[in-house]
């Protein structure tokens, strides 16, 4: 490798050179080790029952702020609907959905509102802010699920109260549309109720909430990247095989990195992936 | 000329210290990437998922004091099944959970029995309070009502949930890789115990409806 005729001082040079790309290689992999990791391991509760619970029956696909599967809800009110709570969750971060399905194909309602709205990761995800209200017409069975993080303002009780006089008469009436519509209304008012507390939720999922992860993960990404790029161009230039042989391996750890962290972010609306510990109340009509 | 020779050397010595530092960095992330953090990751879990359990369990047992005394302004009467509720809540909660109720069966299995015990007793005061209109319509009531219903159903969803995270942890005892870590490096984790379906089975509504309608 060395050529005859270089001065002992330019072969020193040269090693020291290489010593340091390896150095600057092996951070590079430590980087993209460190993200794998955090892909995998920190989200692998998760990562792991969220398809299992999919496949299971086949959970209704969150096409929107209302996903009407039993076809309750007339296309103007639920427009209607839709645009309240986008308003609603502009203003606080809060999500509220709302799911009619047609069956609960014999599950209890309660694990079927509680797996669905883990499934959906409704409500941003430190925050657990989000609602279902969830119909199932031919069990005859309503539900408000409540996320961990709004326990406290839309409590059991006021979700009992809210589903025995308006979801329930209006039901027996036979007028879903409207039912849906003004329990929407009410959960809306109740959650709005602790103004204070709601403008410091939106405060909190506007700027330290949300942003600060996406700006770390970006600048950890577009660091590894480039360390990656820098290496690329160091690794010809001090020439080892075994060098470009990790180029490549690194290059394989950060795909999966990329594809894994991509999912959550679909187009839109999604769930912020809050979820719930079974807060709420149940009503039957 | 020296002075050169000298400065390349010592960058290289530090380029060589930078080096070897870098490379015991990466081999403990290797090492990482094989699973030596998987145990601790998720016991630590698995004693959230617990803690989360005795949490509403606790909540169950701070409303019922307060649901009794309701009961009691309508049904005075219903004597015995208030304080076979009381008795039975006192029982739950005096008992003091030894340090490794996860890990003793025997501990594990009187912590069950005690709460199930007193799932049954509420479930019977539930089915009593029916016998009384003005009561069961009684705003307070009501409100208590649906406190300890959304209470019932996070204990369900928190006992799942720690079902799930015992799962993942008695798992990774005993497959491949989990296993040699355990006996290398965690050799005092014990595999934790779970929820028996025959508890359950016992605490089902039903058979307490049964019961009390015979």
């Amino acid at each position: 490798m060395a050529r005859r005729g270089v001065s002992k001082q330019a072969l020193e040079v040269r090693r020291a050179r290489r010593m340091f790309g390896w150095a600057v290689a092996l951070f590079a992999v430590m980087g993209a080790a460190i993200l794998f990791l955090n892909g995998t391991i920190g989200t692998s509760p998760d990562a792991g029952t969220a398809p299992q619970a999919a496949a299971q029956t086949g959970l209704p696909t969150l096409s929107g702020r209302v996903v009407d599967e039993a076809d309750l809800i007339d296309a103007a009110t639920e427009q209607a609907i839709v645009d309240k709570l986008a308003a609603f969750e502009a203003r606080s971060s809060d999500q509220v959905v709302v799911a009619t399905i047609v069956s609960l194909g014999g599950e209890p309602l309660e694990d079927y509102a509680n797996r669905l709205f883990r499934h959906w990761g409704l409500g941003q995800a430190g925050e657990n802010n989000g609602v279902l209200l969830l119909v199932a017409r031919d069990d005859r069975k309503v539900r408000i699920e409540v996320g961990y993080g709004l326990e406290g303002t839309l409590t059991d009780a006021l979700a009992k109260l809210i589903i025995e006089e308006t979801l329930v008469p209006a039901f027996r009436a036979g007028e879903f549309a409207r039912g849906i519509a003004e329990g929407t209304d009410q959960i809306i008012a109740v959650l709005s109720g602790d103004t204070a507390e709601l403008e410091a939720r939106a405060r909190r999922n506007a700027t330290g909430g949300q942003s600060w992860p996406v700006i770390i993960f970006v600048a950890l990404w577009f660091g590894i990247v480039f360390t990656g790029i820098a290496f690329a161009i160091l690794a010809p230039i001090f020439g080892r095989k075994t060098g470009k042989g990790r180029y490549e391996w690194l290059g394989i750890e950060m795909t999966t990195t990329g594809s894994s962290s991509a999912s959550s972010s679909s187009g839109g609306f999604s769930g912020g992936g809050g979820s719930s510990g079974g807060g709420g109340a149940s009503g039957s009509w | 000329m020296d002075s050169v020779v000298t400065s390349v050397r010592q960058a290289h010595g530090r380029a060589g210290i930078g080096a070897r530092l870098a490379a015991i960095a990466g081999i403990c992330l290797m090492l990482a990437g094989c699973g030596i953090n998987n145990i601790p990751t998720y016991e630590e879990q698995a004693r959230a998922a617990w803690s989360q359990v005795l949490n509403q369990y606790q909540r169950r047992a701070d409303l019922i004091p307060n649901l009794v005394e309701t009961v009691e302004g309508f049904a005075a009467q219903e004597k015995d099944v208030l304080t076979s509720v009381v008795e039975a809540r006192s029982r739950a909660t005096a008992t003091q959970l030894p340090a490794d109720v996860l890990t003793n069966p025997d501990a594990f299995k009187a912590f069950q029995d005690n709460q199930a015990a007193l799932s049954g007793a509420l479930s019977r005061l539930l089915v009593v309070v029916e016998r009384y209109p003005e009561l069961k319509s009684s705003q307070n009531f009501l409100a208590l009502q649906s406190q300890l219903e959304g209470t019932e159903n996070r204990i369900a969803v928190a006992r799942r949930d720690y079902i799930e995270a015992v799962r993942l942890y008695n798992t990774e005892l005993r497959t491949i890789p989990g296993r040699w870590w355990r006996s290398l490096l965690y050799a005092d984790t014990e595999p934790m115990q779970n929820f028996s379906v025959e508890a359950e089975t016992i605490e089902t509504p039903k058979v307490e409806f049964n019961r009390s309608g015979g």
